[in-house]
């Protein structure tokens, strides 16, 4: 991801699909593990393990949203439904059997998957904005369901208490230990998607975004794959909803409504379309950006306005700046972050020659 | 290329700096933090907008005649736009900073928040949202809806509808137009049970999200159901459309009845002020108006400094319920310090501060309070108000009804899980 | 008339004219897709800040109404013009949900735009005309949907004429049949991007006027922006009789879902049955009712 290399030299269509393109990515991927589970969380404050977890439980949703936008070239604006769906799931089952998380965990992501695939069905005759409304129509479709049905909803009130996640006699609650329990998930996606990606299904997903009649005529069956597309992501989606629910305890679809679809569509479009380290940074990007905007508010808006105007500045200004940026980058870079850095990494990779 | 390069390298370098850059250290002596969260922007901003400043301007006042006990109080705000994962951060911020007690603002956000509060151990309030189940002390110790929760605004309701109807709601048909998301719906079971109870005919009338348009229901209520009262649970801007709706149908105002959120002067005007609502009926968890002694000491304050009153205090029904919120806030706090009587107090300490909460009415703004450690909803008092010539005008004094039903409610709702 | 039926043909009257004040939002939304291919999310919050504009001028200045429509329009087409320009033109020929990303990322601007330069809180826009609605027999007709279901029609037949008998018309139905043909046959194809924009910007600011006097204007008038969808894909995306149909159409089905359906499942309804018919016509007609008949399906 972000070693440098001073030459290129694959002898086998192997070496050149592998996880490691040299032999010094080990080492960066070693050095990144190192600081993410030791040094990251061993030396921070809560809050910003807290944060952290927020950009967690983003990446592993804004994944699962890039393995379908991204990767297969359909478009779906229901990715927070879905991740009501396995959260619903989960607290279900957890409530009323009592099973424990990491069945909960898979079951979640499975009937997200179901779900998924169901709402994914007027992709195999519609597509573009057509399809983006129709997934549109699913969210709505979806929450009201919720909010109706007190059978998956557990009450009126639409929200369902989840105990904590145990790891046998240790009960995870505190930011830090809910730091560790996403980020061993986050690994997990990333594999996940990383290899996805190398197999028969991922590359039969890119050649339906690249050119579907194309696709279909050297035999991939788009019928299947669209669907197992829309599955697989929203198993991610499940699972993120899961997550979700065990990070704050509570099961509850308000949580996930039209916006959190569209932040998430946001992620991946700013971070880079089809790209697993696109997604990341999107997920990073989205995130953190508020909060950063709030801080140099915080910080510089003293020196030019009285405090109660910075209040009602901050905000608004918040969301220009938010926007403004989402902008700047689409028109600057419109493939994403992940091009941007790997123009950042040419660009010093030889330096000081510019050509 | 390199113009780029440069813009975000320098981004990153700010963006990092600033993150590391720890913000001024928590809780120095003689200093106490409550946590604020905010709302405005999104949604929901007419509200947040003048709460927010109300809620300032009481600490404010507060800090300018000594603070509590000699400690200042530092009201900390956040924006999270009614969006649960920057309101999660916000209380991660709080808490870093060292709040005693939170202002939680948002029904979903009072959810996300519920099992962090207990595990910290610290109070966060949810005044006149979020699930009238918290209301149990017990089982939520450290949630404080410290106002009149949806099933108290319920049975509240029912019960000014059946004064207005003459004493008797025998054969009577109330209709409930309501915003079709959980905490419209809330309310629902309490107002069936309480038609059996009284014999009355209930009708449920939903506006669905985003709630621009209830032409059907209106109709409904008016041509079809022929409803002897309304009673009225909306959000955002949908208020002032069933305003509207209901004067384009001829259904007169005055058989209306508002919950707290449908009854501020932003309402009003977005259906076209005073005069197009005259005869609307609402119902207040604070006191409205400028005539209280505490909002007085505020523009005094603010004259002392040399500088105009807030514009938002024109927006009385918000502002206040900003004071109120602050004013709950602050009074735990006092109670807190007092019991404690040196050294910082906690969220613990700050939680026992609420449960002492009793009289303690600011001239009238606040309802006589008697928050326990069983109650943490305080009795459930509301005040109804009406538009008339041109402002509100009180129709009735503190009043709570039927609690026996919101009672049973909450017992229920404890025993399911 | 039974009961019963006088409702029905309440509830009738009531949808076709709630609709035809949809198929207003929709036009601004038809016009830029038909002549650009974009996709504008930001609708909504062009409807809001034409509300806040006009409420602006109209209560913060005092000025009168003719000056407030008059600036409200003016300003939206000149935000039109300016927006293609600084900021569409240099999205042309990305993918769609670039362009998709581009006009969420403009909402989020004008939502923040509107409460912090204009007025913060919430602002009535009065009309002057009566709330009180004329009784046509047992139906009830309430004046601000008369005006809308004017205004409606008369854009209607307006960019009727426009688009089959003008040049400027024709010129852009060119464009948006064709850009590298039109581009061939010398048309300015950029200037009338600019144009499109600037009609969506007009269409916009009536439609804030009509909808700020009934919901009031603070960011809440953005929400009308979802009533849109529907609406266009029933009537075909390009299609502006289409947005007429398809704003009737939604209009109806809401207020039968509601009058109908809802006391039999006990919710609401009303905003999600034109999703569930749209799905079905999707699966049927992908292209929409008028749409224009490029068969995008698989």
């Amino acid at each position: 991801m972000i070693q440098r290399e001073c030459g290129v030299l694959k002898t086998t269509y192997e070496a050149d699909m592998g996880l490691y393109p040299l032999p010094i990515a080990r080492w960066t991927v070693a050095a990144i593990a190192v600081l993410f589970f030791l040094v990251i969380p061993l030396t921070l404050h809560e809050y910003f393990l807290s944060v952290a977890n927020l950009v967690w439980i983003a990446i592993i949703g804004a994944l699962g949203l890039n393995i379908l936008v991204g990767y297969t070239g359909q478009v779906s604006i229901g990715h927070g439904a879905f991740m009501s769906v396995g959260a619903y799931t989960a607290a279900n089952l957890a409530n009323r059997l009592g099973s424990p998380w990491p069945v909960n965990l898979l079951a979640g992501g499975l009937m997200a998957a179901l779900i998924g695939a169901i709402v994914g069905i007027p992709s195999l005759r519609i597509k573009g904005l057509y399809l983006a409304i129709a997934t549109l129509a699913g969210q709505l479709i979806i929450e009201w369901t919720i909010n109706h049905v007190t059978f998956i909803s557990g009450g009126v009130q639409a929200s369902i208490e989840v105990a904590r996640p145990r790891l046998g006699p240790w009960i995870l609650s505190s930011q830090r230990e809910m730091y560790y329990f996403l980020l061993v998930f986050v690994v997990l996606a990333i594999i996940g998607v990383m290899n996805l990606m190398r197999t028969r299904v991922g590359r039969a997903f890119i050649a339906i975004r690249d050119q579907d009649i194309a696709a279909e005529i050297i035999g991939i069956n788009i019928f299947r794959y669209k669907l197992l597309a829309f599955a697989i992501s929203s198993f991610y989606a499940g699972v993120t909803g899961v997550l979700y629910t065990y990070f704050l305890g509570i099961a509850n679809y308000e949580q996930f409504q039209i916006g959190v679809s569209i932040d998430y569509l946001a992620m991946i479009i700013i971070g880079g379309l089809g790209s697993v380290l696109g997604s990341i940074f999107g997920a990073i990007f989205v995130t953190l950006l508020p909060i950063v905007i709030r801080y140099s508010m915080e910080a510089f808006g003293g020196i030019f306005f009285s405090q109660q105007t910075v209040l009602n500045l901050i905000p608004n200004l918040r969301l220009m700046l938010f926007g403004a940026l989402i902008i700047f980058f689409l028109i600057v870079e419109p493939e994403g972050l992940n091009r941007l850095w790997r123009n950042i990494r040419s660009y010093f990779r030889v330096w000081p020659f510019a050509y | 290329m390199r113009a780029i390069l440069a813009i975000t390298t320098a981004l990153m370098l700010a963006a990092g700096s600033l993150l590391t850059a720890t913000p001024s250290n928590a809780q120095s002596k003689g200093e106490i933090v409550i946590g604020v969260q905010c709302d405005r922007t999104g949604p929901t901003q007419i509200v947040g907008t003048v709460l927010c400043p109300g809620f300032h301007d009481y600490v404010a006042l507060v800090n300018s005649k000594g603070g509590v006990e000699g400690y200042t109080i530092k009201a900390l705000e956040i924006d999270h736009e009614y969006k649960v994962p920057p309101g999660i951060e916000a209380y991660e911020r709080h808490k870093k900073e060292g709040a005693v007690t939170m202002a939680v603002y948002g029904t979903p956000h009072i959810y996300a928040m519920a099992a962090k509060l207990t595990e910290d151990r610290i109070p966060g309030t949810s005044p006149g949202f979020g699930s009238a189940a918290a209301a149990d002390g017990i089982r939520y110790p450290y949630i404080f809806p410290i106002a009149a929760t949806y099933w108290s605004q319920g049975t509240a309701a029912v019960d000014f509808v059946k004064k207005q109807l003459g004493g008797s709601l025998k054969g009577k048909k109330i209709a409930y137009l309501f915003y079709d998301n959980p905490a419209g719906r809330e309310p629902i079971e309490v107002l069936e049970d309480l038609a059996t109870r009284e014999g009355f005919q209930l009708k449920t009338f939903a506006v669905p999200p985003p709630g621009v348009e209830m032409g059907a229901q209106v109709l409904d209520i008016a041509q079809r159901f022929k409803a002897d009262f309304v009673i009225g649970h909306l959000f955002g801007g949908a208020p002032s459309v069933s305003i509207k709706e209901l004067k384009r149908v001829g259904y007169p105002l005055r058989k209306f009845v508002s919950f707290v959120w449908g009854a501020g002067e932003a309402n009003i005007e977005g259906a076209g002020g005073f005069a197009a609502a005259e005869g609307y009926y609402c119902m207040q968890f604070a006191g409205v108006g400028t005539d209280y002694p505490v909002l007085n000491e505020i523009r005094e304050m603010y004259k002392k400094q040399g500088k105009p009153a807030p514009k938002e205090m024109a927006s009385t029904v918000f502002y206040n319920r900003g004071v109120l919120i602050g004013a709950l806030h602050v009074e735990a706090i006092r109670n807190a310090v007092k019991a404690k009587g040196s050294g910082k107090i906690t969220g613990e300490d700050a939680k026992k501060g609420f449960e002492k909460i009793s009289n303690f009415t600011l001239g009238g703004l606040v309802p006589p309070l008697k928050i326990t450690n069983t109650d943490h909803e305080g009795g459930g008092l509301v005040q109804i108000w009406q538009v008339k010539d041109g402002k509100f005008v009180k129709v009735t004094d503190w009043y709570a009804a039927y609690q026996d039903v919101v009672a049973k409610h909450i017992k229920e709702a404890g025993a399911k899980k | 008339m039974s009961e019963d039926l006088g409702f029905f043909f309440l509830l009738m009257s009531n949808g076709l004219l709630i609709g035809l004040m949809y198929s207003l939002i929709a036009l601004g939304f038809v016009l830029v897709y038909k002549a650009t291919d974009a996709i504008n999310f930001a609708q909504g919050e062009f409807v809001m800040i034409a509300g806040f504009v006009a409420a602006g001028v109209l209560m913060v200045w005092g000025a009168p109404l003719w000056l407030a429509v008059l600036l409200a329009i003016g300003s939206l087409v000149a935000f039109g013009f300016v927006l293609e320009r600084v900021m569409l033109r240099k999205l042309i020929g990305r993918p769609v949900i670039a362009v998709v990303m581009a006009t969420i990322g403009l909402a989020s601007i004008l939502r923040g735009l509107g409460p912090f330069t204009i007025f913060s809180g919430t602002k009535p826009l009065p009309l002057p005309i009566r709330d009180e609605p004329f009784m046509l027999g047992p139906l009830f007709i309430p004046p601000i949907q008369i005006l809308g279901a004017g205004v409606s029609l008369a854009f209607l037949a307006g960019f009727g004429w426009f688009f089959l008998r003008s040049r400027k018309g024709i010129a852009m139905r060119a464009v948006a049949d064709n850009q590298q043909v039109a581009m061939a046959m010398g048309i300015d194809v950029e200037r009338y991007f600019g144009v499109a924009w600037a009609m969506t910007g007009m269409v916009s600011a009536l439609g804030g006027i009509l909808w700020g006097n009934l919901l009031g204007v603070d960011v809440n008038l953005a929400l009308v922006g979802f009533k849109v969808f529907p609406v266009v894909i029933l009537g075909g995306l390009d299609s502006i009789p289409g947005a007429i149909i398809g704003g009737l159409i939604v209009g109806v089905v809401e207020n039968i879902a509601a009058g109908y359906v809802d006391p039999l499942v006990g919710g609401g309804t009303k905003d999600f049955a034109p999703y569930v018919l749209m799905i079905l016509a999707l699966m049927i007609r992908p292209y929409g009712i008028f749409g224009k008949r490029i068969i995008e399906r698989v």
